[in-house]
């Protein structure tokens, strides 16, 4: 039928320029970044990664948009967050600030380090998902004594933070360095969107939901249209 | 002026409070007019899904939007932070902000495709150009509907993106500067355009929507609907006054579109639920960082929808000018030669088309980029008095008009994804090659529509029982 | 054609068995859609965060003194009675309203304000919310015992709502006949030492 070959040229188009597209895009693409594993769904390298954020990352970064109490979605109680992820003279239900005076910061580094709240999500790009580019960021520090703080990164230039953990690098071995990196940045991943199992969990039900719908619709569709010659 | 009805006193109480509404207000007149004997033609397929579907996804973005403006804050110092406390710590939020920012992706999708469907039938012609124009203007209130929404959440390329456009502003001649100035409230973009944009998303520009949908749908209602053959149903009437082609649309379109909406529904909820950001073409990567009015990101782009145009603005470059100086005059001297008016007409073409060069010499490029971005959407609202086929439906013109519609189609989506890259001169190009095409189609339309052997339109519509 | 298909609905029974079971998967989706809509008017995790309970330090309260703190928008008193304060709350229970707050035994006091007229724990300490129940305005202090403009001439001390006159005594009971229907509320509270208060939560919770 006619149409029907009209609409498949169209379609046939659109699946080319998309595929000319894409070839393009894989030639333009930047830096590729280290993949890094995925732990979203293992709660205790989520809780071991808020633990290293809230000792090292804490005292310069916020993350002004977390708040400790959602921490018990990775399966921590309140008691636990308490005693141990608490920054001194914060409640639970407070978020998470930095330690450290904006100001002085600014005056310290040069640039105000950035809140991490969604920085996962920020730094998504055509090298890989945000926690690849924090993966490899975190790896990516080496000695350079023309810098201020005495090192650089081969993720991102001439950066301002420091190697911060610099002292954990030297007395682990690569592996469980990575490990706890990894940890860290699925952490970081978490914290970007809390809602995120829950989102896909839900998700499921609603398809499967909508599937059947579908079917009935489809089916009263039927009912109807076959009177019509 | 109807007379008042009684109804006996037997009746059941259904019949007796519809009786009193009706004495009181039409709805049952309303219904049958508009439903139940409102006759669409039989003949609709998969493209006529999309009008309905634009209804509910507006809709969607009303009540996602009703529920949103209860904890999102219009300040340039707390909005950010809202949206991640809708996001966090609002029940059930993170679920109605990504119903919302796929829905606005969805309402382009699903108006593309419905514009698509008038090009390709000529739903547009005539009786059907107001109908076309309420849309136009629907398009048109749309796109700054998605423009100021976009400003809302407060991240870098909501600030940027708004920034530039809000600058494109004061390339305008003699008025531009202060044009833009009082647009943005300020010197840059900040709190003050923060709310004004607000309250113009939020309230102004959601009732011309509406006016103008209703205003659309009644006039459609008025003439009747058009169909994929672009065959006038109500040419064959029966006894009763029926169009023999055409069924009540209700309960057949009732229950078609509804099940097309719960088609629809799924394809939403997989975006909803599975892929929110899209590859961040729908929720871009860096709006993710707060609005930093002195750090612009290496890579600002529109969002996808708005891409097309965007080439099209990009593409004025100052070489572009004398190609388009060119084109004025090739098409000043067309028009003189080919069209059959009076002297006088011919003489105002002429010196029309040099006062036009004269300004294109003395103004620079960036202002005609603009006027190319907004011709590029005004041009659609000639439309129905471009097309000089004989025949409204592609299904009944000669086979190359159809390659030149697919090729319309791939030129759209070509200048569309130019729109998302980084400038580059293999791109600049193409933009161009794509805008020239993009003008051609239309412009010359009045000349190419009629050319070809045209197929016999038949007199009733095309249709196989299923 | 249009006669066939009348209001009363479809006499196929084809169409009849989809549009119900089509009919009743859209309601049973409409109900699921709207709950998350409803819920978002629920308290956010930062009111709750807001609301959550707050201590107070009662070691510098001396007796006759009282104290203020804010919990949920709302002031809490604490109030550290005299000996003759409390001696006296029991002699006037036939001018209160409900001197064994017996009226809305769930709403105005938790059960370890309900056993006596002192209306608390430590029977030293008050813990009231000093919120008017007539229509919500704060009432005044009136401590001080004896005749005074606007109160009874056996006046034993309590306070005094400036709004629409109800007193209520140092129990935080209201006096009969006054347009404040009931007690005033003891919010739910906790020791957690000798000298510090939890209020906004109790044992149970």
């Amino acid at each position: 039928m006619k149409i029907m070959g009209f609409t498949k040229k169209i379609i046939l188009g659109m699946a080319m320029a998309l595929g000319l597209a894409g070839a393009v895009q894989a030639n333009v693409g930047g830096p590729v970044w280290d993949k890094a594993p995925n732990k979203i769904n293992d709660m205790a390298a989520l809780q071991s990664g808020a633990k290293v954020f809230v000792n090292y990352c804490l005292s310069c970064h916020s993350a002004a948009f977390m708040r400790y109490t959602r921490l018990t979605d990775i399966g921590l109680t309140q008691e636990q967050i308490k005693d141990n992820l608490l920054v001194t003279n914060s409640k639970i239900g407070d978020t998470m600030k930095a330690a450290i005076d904006p100001q002085q910061a600014k005056a310290w580094f040069g640039v105000n380090p950035p809140d991490l709240t969604v920085i996962a999500r920020s730094r998504a790009g055509a090298g890989g998902t945000g926690t690849d580019y924090l993966y490899s960021y975190m790896r990516g520090f080496y000695k350079d004594d023309t810098k201020p703080t005495g090192w650089n990164n081969h993720v991102f230039p001439n950066v301002a933070m420091p190697h911060v953990l610099w002292d954990m690098q030297a007395s682990m071995t690569p592996g469980q360095y990575d490990q706890t990196v990894g940890d860290l940045v699925n952490y970081l991943q978490w914290m970007a969107e809390p809602a995120q199992t829950t989102r896909k969990t839900i998700g499921l039900w609603v398809l499967i939901f909508l599937a059947g719908l579908i079917f009935l619709t489809w089916q009263l569709n039927k009912a109807y249209w076959k009177d019509i010659k | 002026m109807a007379t008042f009805h009684e109804i006996s006193p037997n009746a059941s109480a259904g019949a007796k409070t519809l009786n009193w509404i009706d004495n009181r207000f039409p709805l049952s007149k309303l219904f049958k007019e508009h439903m139940s004997e409102y006759y669409a033609p039989k003949n609709f397929n998969i493209w006529y899904i999309f009008g309905s579907l634009s209804l509910l996804v507006l809709v969607i973005q009303i009540v996602t939007g009703i529920f949103l403006v209860m904890h999102y804050k219009p300040d340039a110092a707390l909005a950010f932070g809202s949206v991640e406390y809708i996001m966090r710590d609002v029940p059930w939020g993170w679920l109605i902000r990504y119903m919302h920012s796929t829905g606005a992706s969805a309402f382009f999708v699903v108006v593309y495709l419905h514009m698509f469907r008038g090009l390709m039938y000529g739903s547009y012609r005539k009786p059907r150009e107001l109908i076309w124009l309420f849309g136009c203007g629907i398009f048109l209130a749309l796109m700054a509907e998605a423009f100021m929404g976009y400003l809302l959440p407060w991240g870098q390329m909501s600030y940027w993106g708004a920034q530039v456009i809000v600058n494109l502003f004061s390339a305008i001649p003699f008025i531009g500067p202060d044009l833009a100035l009082l647009i943005r409230g300020d010197f840059v973009v900040g709190d003050a355009t923060l709310n004004r944009f607000f309250s113009f998303h939020v309230i102004a520009v959601p009732l011309v929507l509406l006016g103008l949908v209703v205003a659309h749908i009644i006039a459609l209602h008025e003439v009747g609907s058009n169909n994929p053959d672009g065959i006038e149903i109500k040419a064959t009437k029966d006894a009763n006054g029926i169009p023999l082609d055409g069924i009540p649309f209700h309960p057949y379109y009732s229950v078609h579109d509804v099940f097309a909406v719960s088609m629809f529904l799924f394809v939403f909820s997989a975006i909803v639920f599975f892929a929110p950001e899209m590859g961040g073409y729908f929720l871009e990567y860096n709006n993710f960082i707060p609005a930093d009015p002195f750090q612009t990101p290496l890579h600002i782009a529109p969002v996808w929808y708005f891409t097309p145009f965007y080439t099209l603005l990009r593409a004025v470059t100052t070489e572009m000018m004398y190609v388009l100086m060119a084109c004025v005059l090739a098409g000043a001297v067309l028009a003189v030669v080919k069209i059959r008016t009076p002297r006088l007409f011919k003489g105002a073409i002429v010196v029309g088309a040099l006062v036009l060069v004269a300004m294109m010499t003395a103004i620079d490029a960036k202002f005609w980029g603009v006027v190319a971005m907004g011709g590029g959407v005004v041009i659609l609202f000639f439309l129905p008095w471009l097309d000089n086929s004989p025949v409204k439906s592609i299904r009944y013109r000669p086979t190359w008009h159809k390659a030149l519609y697919a090729a319309f189609v791939i030129n759209f989506f070509v200048i569309g994804y130019l729109g998302t890259q980084p400038v580059s001169v293999i791109a600049g190009r193409i933009s161009q090659f794509g805008t020239l095409f993009y003008f051609g189609f239309f412009l010359l339309m009045p000349w190419w529509s009629r050319l070809g052997t045209f197929k016999q339109v038949p007199s009733r519509v095309n249709y196989t029982a299923h | 054609m249009s006669e066939t298909l009348a209001a009363s609905g479809p006499n196929d029974p084809s169409k009849r068995t989809w549009l119900i079971a089509s009919g009743c998967a859209g309601a049973v989706g409409g109900i699921a859609a709207a709950v998350p809509f409803v819920s978002s008017f629920l308290p956010s995790e930062k009111a709750k965060a807001a609301g959550a309970a707050v201590e107070a330090d009662i070691s510098a309260l001396k007796p006759g003194e009282k104290m203020t703190v804010e919990w949920r928008g709302k002031p809490v008193w604490i109030v550290r009675r005299t000996p003759e304060q409390l001696a006296a709350l029991p002699k006037h229970n036939d001018q209160l309203a409900d001197p064994l707050s017996q009226r809305k035994p769930t709403e105005q006091a938790p059960e370890y304000a309900r056993k006596d007229e002192t209306r608390s724990i430590k029977p030293e300490y008050l813990v009231v919310v000093g919120i008017c129940t007539h229509l919500g305005c704060s009432p005044s202090d009136k401590f001080k015992v004896g005749p005074q403009p606007s109160l009874p001439d056996d006046w034993q001390g309590g306070f005094f709502c400036p709004c629409h006159g109800s007193t209520f005594d140092l129990a935080g009971r209201v006096f009969k006949n006054k347009p404040a229907p009931d007690n005033l509320e003891v919010p739910p509270h906790m020791y957690l030492s000798d000298t510090k208060l939890l209020i906004g939560e109790d044992k149970k919770a």
